[in-house]
């Protein structure tokens, strides 16, 4: 393509871009107010084909956004402002007007994507990720440093966007690579490939409005891939139309990776991010945190959302304990519809929740139970469990393991009488999907537990953790002789994480089997 | 300045697809379909024609001659100013979803809107050709021919090009400012839309540039470029006699017209950076 060869470099007009400062290795130590130092440093160049041109390129650049809390954005604001007159709260009092606040949504951000990779960039929301999207296809200007593309941008971006609902097919065909820069002539060669891809030959005519919206996303990503784009730019929308369609989305970019077409993807999916990026960048605050192999990038991603995380479901946890109400927090506000058989037999069960007494005031006649509400406890009163504990191989406390490593639960009950032949068990649930992992109890496993009196514990013990990396619910249980008979269920309240491992060849799905593979090639002819 | 003429080029299937998807989406729903732009113009001339010749005419008070196309001369111009004006002013703003997400020369949006007009104003000059030919009175002579007094189809209908040429400068140049502004202070929108009322008024269409003062006319045609197009136009296909236009006069417009599209050039590509963020 002749239109490769251009190239556009957008400078701010601010002097602070002395040629060569720019930083290949784009990588920081530690995201800022994680309290860790950045353990794995990635070289972000090394995995680079360095023969090859680098396509896009950000140099110390920087990206200030104000956001207007009362924006003058009418003369007459402006006049009141200008006069510095105050607009009345509801009380009638003057209120300061506040000052307009800068956002740095990117802040010095370094790196460089070369022509044919394909490149993720990760991160929490806020983190920069659109913003640096919006930056590389020139939607955006750089408050400082200087972005430089080279080649042809195609974005798929809110699919479907340019189209006008009044026009047809066709003519949307045609504005819509027209506003990508094509000219009439290249669209006409395209169109029938285009027409094709989206599947839509019998519609071509009727004007957009008709179309349903899966229609008109198909025909945004087909104008969108088919018009041979050198850098493509995609976010969350490959979840279009259906599973065939995401399908033939999906082989298609590969192919156009093939080509030698740079991708760079914006997703919150880690695996497809996984799936279809070899490098990612991970953007925390505006700033490049890690930047290398995907799935590097990604495992030490998870680690730190999973410590972050861990420390809200601590305090969460400990705020429960100590029966402070958490604001927010699902589980000590059950609000249930589903009521279960078991339940309203068992007339005899009390509720039990954080606090019994915010409980009792809670408690509406409407009040029903559900067994698959995650935080849902009953228990007859008669014995109850007062706490859980993951340890690890030293007996420690802790909330955060590797696959591999000795693992035990152990549940701590009490009860006021002497309960004879009690049944304790668990259950994991896997938490990001809830899948139910298993569901193992005392008297499957032959422990015969005589009876219990006072308090004590129970353990469960796993040689070797076979969890991949994600975060685990667990749900605890204790029965009389009688499984049916429930003293304590607390269905999925405690939780733990298992860290990304390293030397674990292993990295999709829930758990890792040990297994073997070998290779078994008939003779050749 | 260069490269940027040269991606507008690169660009100029947009501009055409944009004009295009004006014109179409604008006559998509209605019977007449582009018939409206000429039966527009033909119905105020028959309102205006009624009004100055029936009701304030009379043997003392004289109108002008052929008053339909005395009006209609200065009212199509005007018609694709105001269209214009009404078009690129809000060609910014309401096409965000567009500059939120594509990347593409923002200033193609005003200038189609001005294009497309333009096309408007093409398709509605036949019928004031053709009403110069079939309403004439009695004894105003051949319009073709030498004893033609008004409205006449003579040579000086050469500058007629020139002064499409003018007027699509000048609303380019408007355009510019009121899009960008618009993006910024939304009351933009309302200040040009009384002020287009007022302005119609300040334009010498209803009446004629020669009846006012000659001092204020200086003015006029200092502060209004429009009252000099229109003024313009009308000495061209109605005043079309020997006297008529003044290329000097032609030349200071169309001079004040492109520096005021390179000002709002400029002005527009500076506030189209942050287009993106204030939409």
């Amino acid at each position: 393509m002749a239109r490769t060869s251009k190239e556009s470099v957008r400078a701010a007009s601010s002097p602070t871009l002395p040629n060569g400062t720019e930083k290949e290795v784009a990588t920081v130590a530690g995201p800022p107010n994680s309290g860790r130092p950045g353990q794995l440093v990635q070289q972000a160049t090394a995995r680079s084909p360095q023969a090859k041109a680098k396509v896009v390129k950000f140099s110390n650049v920087s990206k200030k956004f104000t956001l207007h809390h009362e924006r003058p954005n009418s003369f007459q604001d402006m006049v009141v402002s200008l006069f510095g007159l105050r607009s009345p709260s509801r009380l009638g009092k003057a209120m300061p007007r506040p000052a307009n606040e800068q956002f740095w949504a990117l802040k010095d951000v370094n790196f460089g994507i070369y022509q044919g990779e394909a490149v993720g960039i990760i991160g929490e929301n806020g983190s920069g990720k659109s913003t640096t999207l919006k930056l590389i296809s020139r939607i955006l200007d750089p408050t400082s440093g200087s972005v430089s593309v080279r080649g042809k941008v195609s974005a798929l971006l809110e699919l479907g966007t340019g189209f006008h609902p009044e026009l047809t097919g066709r003519e949307n065909i045609f504005l819509n690579g027209s506003l990508l820069g094509i000219p009439r002539k290249e669209m006409a060669q395209r169109y029938e490939d285009i027409v094709d891809f989206a599947e839509l030959q019998e519609f071509i005519d009727t004007p957009i409005k008709h179309y349903s919206s899966g229609m008109v996303m198909r025909l945004g990503f087909a104008v969108a891939i088919n018009v041979d784009p050198d850098i493509l730019l995609t976010d969350e929308v490959l979840a279009v139309g259906d599973e065939a369609f995401q399908r033939k989305c999906l082989d298609y970019i590969a192919a156009l990776r093939k080509r030698g077409v740079t991708i760079i993807f914006v997703s919150h999916a880690l695996d497809a991010v996984r799936g279809l990026c070899q490098r990612a960048i991970w953007l925390d605050h505006g700033k490049v945190v890690a930047d290398g192999p995907a799935g590097d990038v990604i495992d030490q991603y998870l680690v730190f959302e999973n410590e972050k995380h861990a420390d809200r479901i601590r305090d969460e946890y400990e705020a429960r304990k100590n029966g402070i109400a958490v604001p927010g927090d699902i589980r000590s506000s059950v609000t249930i519809q589903k009521p279960t058989q078991e339940d309203l037999e068992d007339q005899g069960h009390t509720v039990d929740e954080t606090s019994e007494e915010a409980q009792r005031e809670e408690l509406s006649p409407e009040f029903r139970f559900a067994y698959d509400a995650p935080g849902t406890h009953w228990t007859s009163g008669q014995a109850r469990i007062t706490d859980v504990k993951f340890m690890n191989a030293d007996g420690v406390d802790t909330k955060t393991f590797l696959t591999g490593e000795p693992f035990t639960i152990r549940i701590f009950y009490s009860t006021g009488e002497r309960i004879e032949n009690p049944v304790f068990g668990i259950a994991l649930y896997s938490s990001q999907n809830g899948v139910h992992l298993n569901g193992p109890n005392t008297r499957f496993a032959g422990l015969d537990i005589p009876f219990i009196e006072g308090t004590g514990h129970v353990d469960y013990h796993i040689d070797e953790l076979p969890l991949l990396a994600g975060m685990y619910d667990v749900t605890v249980a204790m029965t009389g002789a009688d499984i049916a008979e429930t003293l304590d269920h607390q269905h999925r309240a405690y939780n733990f994480y298992v860290q990304p491992t390293p030397g674990m060849a292993e990295r999709w799905g829930l758990i890792n089997i040990p297994a073997e593979w070998s290779f078994h090639p008939d003779a050749a002819k | 300045m260069l490269a940027r003429a040269k991606r507008s080029i690169d660009y100029r299937d947009l501009l055409y697809n944009l004009v295009v998807r004006d014109l179409k989406v604008r006559y998509k729903h209605s019977v007449l379909g582009f018939f409206w732009s000429l039966l527009n113009p033909v119905l105020l001339m028959l309102v205006f024609t009624f009004v100055f010749q029936q009701l304030l005419g009379s043997e003392n008070n004289p109108t002008h001659p052929m008053y339909h196309v005395f009006f209609l001369v200065a009212l199509l111009p005007w018609n694709w100013c105001a269209s214009a004006v009404t078009g690129t002013l809000g060609s910014i703003v309401n096409s965000g979803y567009l500059i939120k997400k594509v990347y593409f020369p923002r200033e193609m949006l005003p200038v189609s809107v001005v294009l497309a007009n333009m096309i408007n104003f093409l398709l509605a000059l036949p019928a004031l050709l053709l009403f110069m030919v079939i309403l004439r009175p009695e004894g105003s002579g051949n319009p073709f021919g030498s004893d033609c007094q008004f409205a006449c189809f003579n040579f000086h209908l050469l500058w007629v090009p020139l002064l499409i040429l003018t007027e699509t400068i000048f609303l380019m140049g408007l355009g510019f400012f009121i899009s960008a502004l618009n993006v910024f202070f939304r009351d933009t929108s309302v200040l040009v839309e009384v002020g287009l009322s007022a302005w119609f008024f300040l334009t010498p269409i209803i009446y004629d540039a020669k009846d006012v003062a000659h001092d204020l006319a200086n003015v006029m045609y200092y502060l209004n470029p429009m009252a000099g197009l229109v003024a313009n136009f009308r000495e061209v296909f109605y005043y079309n006699d020997a006297a008529s236009p003044d290329p000097f006069f032609m030349l200071r417009n169309l001079i004040v017209c492109t520096a005021l599209l390179v000002g709002g050039y400029f002005f527009f590509m500076r506030l189209s950076r942050n287009f993106g963020e204030e939409i």
